[in-house]
């Protein structure tokens, strides 16, 4: 690839244990007394690079890892194994005070507008707080003016900025909450579904403000969602995960135009569309396996129509055609 | 009506015809659940029904006492919500759960309930059913729970099903499987739906008729795919414009501005018009209403015609 990776991800596992204490891990099993100890794999193995200036859309259904993955780029939890970079240098291992700086350049927006503003904060004291942090030297009435600009450039009125999130709707509490990443002026932007909360004209709305500011800040994003018509919309390059591996990574008009993995062939089927019976999507057979006990070989091969004794054994690695990556033996062998 | 009760549902008269699939769209806030809940009496206190009438099966709905009413409710028309993890009783297997609707209302032996039970979950797709039906919902999946919760529905045999936001919790790839069954299940056995959703693909897939409504009222109604292809109304063709399907990626989206109004601040006139494009001076003084085009019922002053 031509352009360095402001953000970068490799070889990334997390897992969160969920075997409890000592005791709990103990059991009796034909008389002998076994430890067993229990994780959930939330992310197995991810390769990812992010470009300066790009927006890169991660999508799967829930449970693929796509939060914890955003959660990790962002230092807000650790990696079990692997590293995450930023502009060329590990940030993962980093002491809380050396990431001091990366997260200013590093912001982050949540799903839910409601749950992600402090409700006992006017809008005022919820955006200077994270300036004032980063930039200690800042008067007060620079940061009012910071605090002004921000606001409206997020088309919310300034002389509400008194008021507590509790008086706004929904929309203009993301606004807030996208006013609050602006507000220190970062390079990089993890949203994290920012629109799935809101209705679809406040959708329309706030996706529009974040194309706006991506135009006029020069903004790098992580864009984590379900939702295939927004990444269609907004995205310049696709990542597909599933079960915390990542299937297909492929410029966004090209995954839409010719999906090559299964599971990217179902996914896009299924989204429901303007004037079409319903009854034409890839049904996959089966359910989502447990992230606690993966399936050996690839993890989508328990639903995939074309596997193969391959795919029980051995698990696939990503490989790049042309733009495109894709983790599959049956692209691979050219089976698809 | 007293004088100080917000009004949720102002004016609002629709028809199902048997074995029809009715869509109801609308943004949080319209008033679409609470216009499906109102059927089968389902609303909260202090909320009540002010006025009109509710017919169903020749009888109304909004005068029947409770224990009438609960011969309705899960025997003549059931209700499918949301979430399956609050609908299912997470301490009751599947099994009781199921047979609970039939006990309530048929005189049926146990084994025979059980059966039944067990002949509807397969009729959902759930596989090996005579071993599930004896699980609790944690051991199934939001697929599997939704699937359930649809049996339960239809384990009493009842004309119309009102399914509030049936998929909205579920993944899409789930999504489609569970639109794929309830389309299957309404075909063979002529069940009428009544679905509300937010999601106008949706509607545009199982639904035979859509309404939509804006701030308590419904301002458009028609065959969907008039709804769809041909809205009459500027929020109803605002919010099609607003879909990222509809704007070529990397464009701004169309978007309506502002928000919808809360229900104590709902503007004079049309409800709709500080967000209106073609607002005029008409819009701000009258409450329009309902004018025929074509296969739509529209309310609204400046209702868009076939070129525009």
């Amino acid at each position: 690839m031509s352009q360095p990776a402001l953000v970068g991800v490799h070889d990334l596992y997390k897992e969160f244990p969920i075997h409890g204490g000592l005791l709990e891990q103990l059991s009796f099993e034909n008389g002998r007394l076994i430890r067993k100890r229990e994780s959930v794999k939330a992310i197995s193995g991810v390769d990812l690079e992010v470009i300066k200036g790009e927006s890169l859309c991660v999508v799967g259904e829930s449970g693929c890892g796509k939060s914890t993955l955003a959660r990790v780029i962002m230092g807000l939890i650790r990696p079990s194994q692997g590293e995450v970079t930023y502009d060329q240098k590990r940030i993962d291992d980093l002491s809380m005070g050396d990431m001091l700086p990366y997260r200013r350049k590093m912001q982050m927006i949540f799903q839910n507008p409601y749950a992600s503003l402090n409700p006992r904060m006017t809008v005022q004291q919820t955006l200077e707080e994270p300036i004032r942090f980063h930039n200690p030297d800042l008067s007060n009435s620079e940061i009012k003016d910071i605090v002004v600009s921000v606001t409206k450039s997020v088309g919310v009125d300034p002389s509400w900025s008194s008021r507590y999130p509790h008086e706004f709707s929904g929309g203009q509490r993301q606004r807030i909450s996208i006013a609050r990443a602006l507000a220190v002026d970062p390079e990089f932007i993890v949203a994290d579904e920012p629109i799935s909360a809101l209705d679809v004209s406040i959708q329309a709305q706030v996706l529009n403000l974040l194309m706006d500011a991506r135009e006029q800040r020069d903004l790098t994003f992580l864009f984590i969602t379900h939702d295939l018509a927004v990444v269609e919309h907004f995205g310049s390059r696709v990542a597909v995960m599933y079960l915390g591996t990542l299937c297909e990574l492929a410029p966004t008009r090209k995954l839409f135009s010719v999906p090559r993995h299964p599971y990217t062939q179902a996914l896009l089927s299924a989204i429901p569309k303007l004037n079409q019976d319903s009854s034409e999507y890839i049904k996959l057979k089966g359910e989502v396996p447990t992230p606690v006990n993966l399936p050996r070989g690839c993890v989508f091969h328990s639903r995939c129509i074309h596997t193969n004794e391959r795919c029980t054994r051995e698990v696939p690695e990503i490989k790049v055609y042309d733009d495109t990556s894709i983790a599959c033996h049956a692209v691979e062998e050219g089976r698809i | 009506m007293r004088k100080e009760d917000l009004v949720a549902l102002r004016d609002v008269s629709f028809t199902l015809d048997k074995g029809e699939r009715l869509g109801i769209v609308g943004e949080s806030g319209a008033g679409k659940s609470v216009a499906a809940f109102s059927i089968l009496n389902l609303i909260s206190k202090p909320g009540y029904i002010s006025g009109g009438e509710i017919r169903f099966d020749g009888k109304d709905l909004t005068r029947l006492s409770l224990q009438e009413m609960s011969e309705i409710r899960g025997n003549r028309i059931s209700m499918i919500f949301q979430d399956p993890m609050m609908t299912l009783n997470p301490v009751l297997t599947i099994g009781t759960q199921m047979t609970e609707a039939l006990h309530a209302h048929q005189q049926i032996s146990k084994e025979e309930a059980r059966q039944r039970a067990i002949d509807s979950l397969a009729e959902v797709h759930i596989p090996s059913a005579a071993t599930r039906i004896d699980q609790y919902p944690h051991e199934l999946s939001g697929g599997m729970r939704q699937r359930v919760v649809i049996a339960i529905a239809l384990i009493t045999k009842p004309p119309l099903i009102i399914a509030d936001e049936p998929t909205t919790a579920l993944d899409v790839t789930i999504q489609a499987e569970i639109m794929d069954l309830l389309m299957e299940l309404c075909n063979s056995s002529g069940v009428g739906l009544i679905l509300i959703t937010h999601d106008l693909g949706v509607i545009s897939q199982m639904t035979e008729r859509a309404i939509v409504m804006y701030a308590g009222r419904i301002v458009e109604e028609g065959d969907t795919k008039d709804i769809i292809n041909n809205a009459r109304h500027p929020y109803t063709h605002g919010l099609m414009g607003a879909l990222p399907q509809k704007t070529t990626p990397g464009q701004r989206l169309n978007q309506i501005k502002g928000g919808m109004p809360p229900l104590n601040e709902i503007p004079k006139g049309c409800a709709f018009n500080p967000r209106c494009p073609l607002v005029d001076d008409i819009c701000r003084t009258t409450r329009p209403d309902y004018t025929t085009m074509g296969s739509t019922r529209v309310a609204c002053h400046k209702a868009l015609s076939e070129e525009s």
